[in-house]
């Protein structure tokens, strides 16, 4: 029993990672219609920039915050060049990003090396704390993971329903042509919302790297969650997103923990299922 | 708009102002249509003539080559599927990687190697079929994405199922099918195969490409609504297209593990199946010969160029990224630009003489 809450915890801590990267990915998606391959990538870089920004600072939150900012500014010049020179062919879009990937993965092995990086957090949150009524001795750093994940998705809901700029972001999902026709700078929100999505890609990066570690390699294993967590809970959708990262976060941990010989491939099985019965996603509004 | 159609716009817009006529525009005009009836059959001979000399050595070239032929193969069944049927795979080296495992793990449960053969391509032809009812209920962007997600269940499946795959380990496979004199576990014998198969595959690709059913695919993805109006069923058409990109992908992966003797989720990764989407787009999109040509560069890059060039990764996707924003034909796309060029400086060429001729 002790060891299922554990493995409970561990999977909401994972699902907070989880929601992190592929918030940014389906509102990008969502909103541009762009899928950006490179967006685990950008995770992954964004660790190892926030790895080097500690190890030289010895400060967990400046790297927290380098990381978030670097990749942020990235997303910036991505969607201000590589993005806007392609001009919304969709598929190009994807192809595109694909042979970025090489690139970045590339560019970070001959600066960080093939070696697995590990960022530890400092002071009480390096610790362990034992859990009221279970007993369970849960370390720190996964609870502060948790909990930054919630204020960030509590803060992301507020920012899109709650603003005019979530109002309109919204909008954007579900007409573009007529968000445009309304005379709203589309331009400026797709600017926005790639940097937005960048942003949180690379916070995830630095945040992960304490739990999952900063490898090469990385990248890909993020980049397929977050992509079964779109196929779940519909492209675009940011309530989506909640739902598919606790179910594939949730199902990862217990798969690992209890079926290891196929914890890796049970984690396609929902999203097998929900393209044969609705392959628009839990709360997919996007046709595809 | 595609390669293909772009051709067909350039063919029918009228060639310019017809040339002066002349002994010089008569000789031109001779050599110019020989250049068009004889380049294909020409260049076929002598690349196959190349290839059977470059086979003949033990040495490195030879496994070079080899190398370049199996992921040809695997190279332009994708072409198949993403170009003509417009279903981009990123999970085409799952597939290759079925195929291979099914020899293997049939060869570790003693099989005869001739059996392992055919359950490797039964598996792989068996999982084709059931995995196509999902698949091809998607296109575009969600078809990457799912097939994407297939590839990475296959790989997990290679890299955690320990009891089944060996995981990361991977299967070696020590005997190779003989049958009397053809043994393919002599290295010439093989290699020739190895050739002999990529040819068959390229020609019935081709072949496919060509037929009735090619033509209404390359509909199927240009305008599936009127296609199903006019009766066609599209669904089926994509499912075929899928099934077929599958198997070929499978004969790849026997092949592969034929030439390498060892078979691990390496060659199933994710950095792969993106490897083979390169090859295609490079080599160009819906042209079957391209991404063989593609295919022939990036092992060119991976073996040759990485040992002078630590960063050839970095150069590979500057290169990608380019040809998708300038060269969306590919490399065939450039052999294609220069057959309508010189297509067009026929037709002023005939246009002159016409001219002279009513004079």
């Amino acid at each position: 029993m002790q060891q299922f809450v554990a493995q409970t915890l561990n999977g909401l801590t994972l699902a907070g990672i989880i929601f992190l990267v592929s918030s940014g990915f389906t509102l990008v998606f969502g909103v541009m219609r762009v899928t950006n391959l490179s967006h685990g990538a950008v995770y992954l870089l964004g660790g190892y920039i926030g790895y080097s920004v500690i190890t030289a600072t010895h400060n967990f939150f400046y790297g927290l915050v380098a990381g978030a900012l670097a990749m942020g500014v990235f997303g910036l010049l991505l969607e201000r060049t590589l993005i806007t020179w392609l001009g919304g062919r969709e598929m190009s879009e994807l192809l595109a990003t694909l042979g970025l990937i090489y690139v970045i993965d590339d560019i970070s092995l001959a600066i960080w090396g093939g070696s697995p990086l590990t960022i530890n957090l400092p002071g009480l949150l390096g610790r362990s704390t034992t859990l009221p009524i279970s007993g369970i001795v849960y370390p720190n750093d996964r609870i502060f993971i948790l909990g930054v994940s919630v204020v960030i998705a509590v803060g992301l809901y507020y920012l899109l329903r709650r603003t005019r700029v979530g109002a309109i972001v919204r909008a954007g999902v579900d007409d573009r042509e007529m968000v445009s026709a309304l005379g709203i700078n589309v331009r400026l929100v797709f600017t926005l919302v790639f940097t937005l999505g960048a942003l949180l890609a690379g916070f995830a990066g630095v945040l992960g790297g304490t739990v999952l570690g900063v490898y090469t390699g990385g990248d890909g294993d993020i980049l397929l969650f977050a992509l079964a967590v779109v196929i779940i809970g519909g492209l675009g959708s940011f309530e989506g997103a909640i739902v598919g990262s606790l179910i594939i976060g949730l199902i990862q941990n217990y798969g690992t923990a209890y079926f290891p010989a196929v914890a890796y491939s049970i984690l396609f099985i929902p999203v097998i299922v929900i393209l044969l019965v609705k392959p628009e996603g839990l709360l997919g509004k996007v046709t595809r | 708009m595609t390669a293909d159609e772009k051709a067909g716009a350039v063919a029918v817009s009228p060639p310019g102002p017809g040339l002066p006529a002349g002994r010089g525009a008569r000789l031109a005009l001779t050599a110019l249509r020989g250049s068009r009836r004889f380049t294909a059959p020409v260049a076929a001979v002598a690349v196959g003539v190349v290839l059977v000399l470059l086979l003949q050595g033990n040495g490195f070239t030879s496994t070079l080559v080899v190398d370049m032929l199996v992921y040809a193969i695997a190279a332009m069944s994708l072409d198949f599927l993403g170009g003509y049927a417009g279903l981009i795979s990123l999970g085409q080296a799952g597939f290759l990687g079925v195929g291979a495992y099914g020899v293997a793990i049939a060869e570790v449960h003693f099989f005869s190697p001739w059996a392992a053969v055919g359950i490797g391509l039964g598996a792989v032809l068996a999982l084709g079929l059931a995995l196509g009812i999902v698949a091809v209920r998607t296109k575009g962007v969600s078809f990457v994405i799912i097939t994407l997600a297939i590839g990475q269940v296959l790989w997990g499946l290679a890299f955690q199922w320990v009891g089944l795959s060996e995981g990361d380990n991977g299967i070696p496979l020590t005997i190779l099918p003989a049958l009397g004199p053809f043994d393919l576990n002599d290295p010439l014998t093989l290699r020739m195969t190895v050739l002999v198969v990529f040819a068959v595959v390229a020609l019935l690709l081709v072949t496919f490409v060509h037929s009735p059913f090619g033509l209404s695919l390359r509909g199927v993805r240009s305008n599936e609504t009127r296609l199903a109006a006019l009766g066609y069923r599209t669904g089926l058409h994509r499912y075929l297209a899928w099934v077929i990109a599958v198997f070929f992908a499978g004969v790849a992966g026997v092949l592969y593990i034929f030439v390498n003797q060892l078979i691990s989720p390496a060659a199933m990764a994710f950095s792969q199946d993106g490897l083979l989407v390169i090859m295609v787009v490079l080599g160009g999109l819906g042209s079957i010969w391209g991404p063989a040509l593609g295919a022939v560069v990036i092992v060119l890059f991976q073996q040759e160029l990485s040992i002078y060039l630590s960063r050839w990764q970095t150069l590979m996707g500057l290169t990608m990224i380019a040809v998708v924003l300038f060269s969306p034909g590919g490399l065939w796309g450039l052999v294609r630009a220069a057959g309508r060029r010189r297509d067009a400086l026929i037709a002023r060429l005939e246009a002159g003489q016409a001219r002279r001729g009513a004079s």
